[in-house]
């Protein structure tokens, strides 16, 4: 039974500590204004790197192994900085790869 | 009055140095580092913090030189600026920005210092290739009363993103009431800006240097 639970627990957290978030952020027109989503991320704990997208809108941050920050405290991060939230998720591509794919996109 | 002036300017120079918008407020707990030099008739510095995405409090310097009669104008000032209404679209941003404040103005035709009162309001619209904004900043005293407004149309060559420098194309209409300037100051301005760090220039229609250094951090 506790097998059950400790393995239930865990598929449920996994889907939470994927490490990479993808919010997609209104009102992203200009660099010099999004550094304040980028500076407020950062100072977040659990926040190991972040990445910035005019192009695509995004905003997407890298969490600490095994860490997570909940959607509400990232819209309020967000909603404090100025913007507006349309969507987060969490998905499985690393912070690299999407820079990666930002910078093909470029060539 | 000296000392603060000279501090300011140090804090100017400061933020210039470990760095270098046009908006009155950048992002919440952000600082705001800006000069400008407008054509012999305006010049000014200002420096702000932002406790607050929507509201920012600091202070500026500036002096109007009347380009006519030569009667100049000291203001020293402390403002609160206040974000109003801010509309996040998909691929645009507008806003509507507040302001006001006192401070005490050197008057060089009474050769003396009155207490004078400032407020202002802008209201702009971009995307990642167009730019709007009209700003007015009215500056009062018993012996004066001086209204800037100024109009800046911009236009980019390219979409810049992030990390990527962005480059502006900007057409500036500047009116100033109270015998400062006749007639519209027209200049043309490349502005450049990356990360925190912005700086624009441009020549008026009258050949004279138009410019602007800021810095966020």
């Amino acid at each position: 039974m506790r097998k059950l639970i400790f393995c239930t627990l865990a598929l449920l957290t996994g889907v939470a500590n994927a490490g990479t978030i993808e919010m997609k952020v209104y009102g992203l027109v200009c660099g010099f204004c999004a550094q304040g989503i980028e500076k407020t991320l950062r100072k977040n704990p659990a926040t190991s790197d972040v990445v910035v997208s005019l192009e695509h809108k995004l905003v997407a941050i890298s969490t600490h192994e095994g860490q997570d920050i909940p959607d509400a405290e990232l819209t309020r991060a967000l909603t404090d900085s100025g913007y507006d939230v349309k969507g987060i998720e969490r998905t499985r591509r690393s912070l690299d790869q999407i820079r990666a794919e930002l910078r093909q996109e470029k060539k | 009055m000296n000392l603060f002036r000279i501090a300011f300017a140090g804090c100017v120079l400061a933020g210039a140095g470990t760095l270098a918008e046009a908006k009155p407020i950048a992002f919440s707990h952000g600082t705001t580092v800006m000069a400008e030099y407008g054509a012999g008739t305006m010049t000014e510095a200002q420096v702000f913090y932002a406790p607050k995405y929507f509201l920012s409090l600091g202070g500026g310097h500036l002096e109007l030189e009347s380009d006519i009669d030569h009667r100049r104008r000291e203001i020293t000032y402390a403002r609160a600026n206040y974000l109003v209404k801010r509309w996040n679209l998909e691929d645009a941003q507008a806003n509507v920005f507040v302001w006001g404040g006192a401070g005490q103005a050197y008057v060089s035709e009474l050769d003396e210092h009155q207490f004078a009162a400032n407020a202002g309001a802008q209201i702009d619209y971009e995307t990642r290739r167009i730019y709007a904004s009209l700003k007015t900043d009215l500056q009062r005293a018993d012996a004066f009363s001086h209204r800037t407004d100024t109009l800046q149309l911009g236009l980019a060559p390219y979409k810049h993103d992030f990390d990527s420098l962005a480059t502006w194309f900007v057409l500036q209409g500047r009116q100033y009431t109270g015998g400062i300037h006749d007639g519209t100051e027209w200049a043309l301005l490349l502005r450049l800006f990356k990360r925190g760090a912005w700086i624009e220039a441009g020549v008026t229609d009258e050949g004279k240097l138009q410019a602007m250094a800021m810095v966020n951090f």
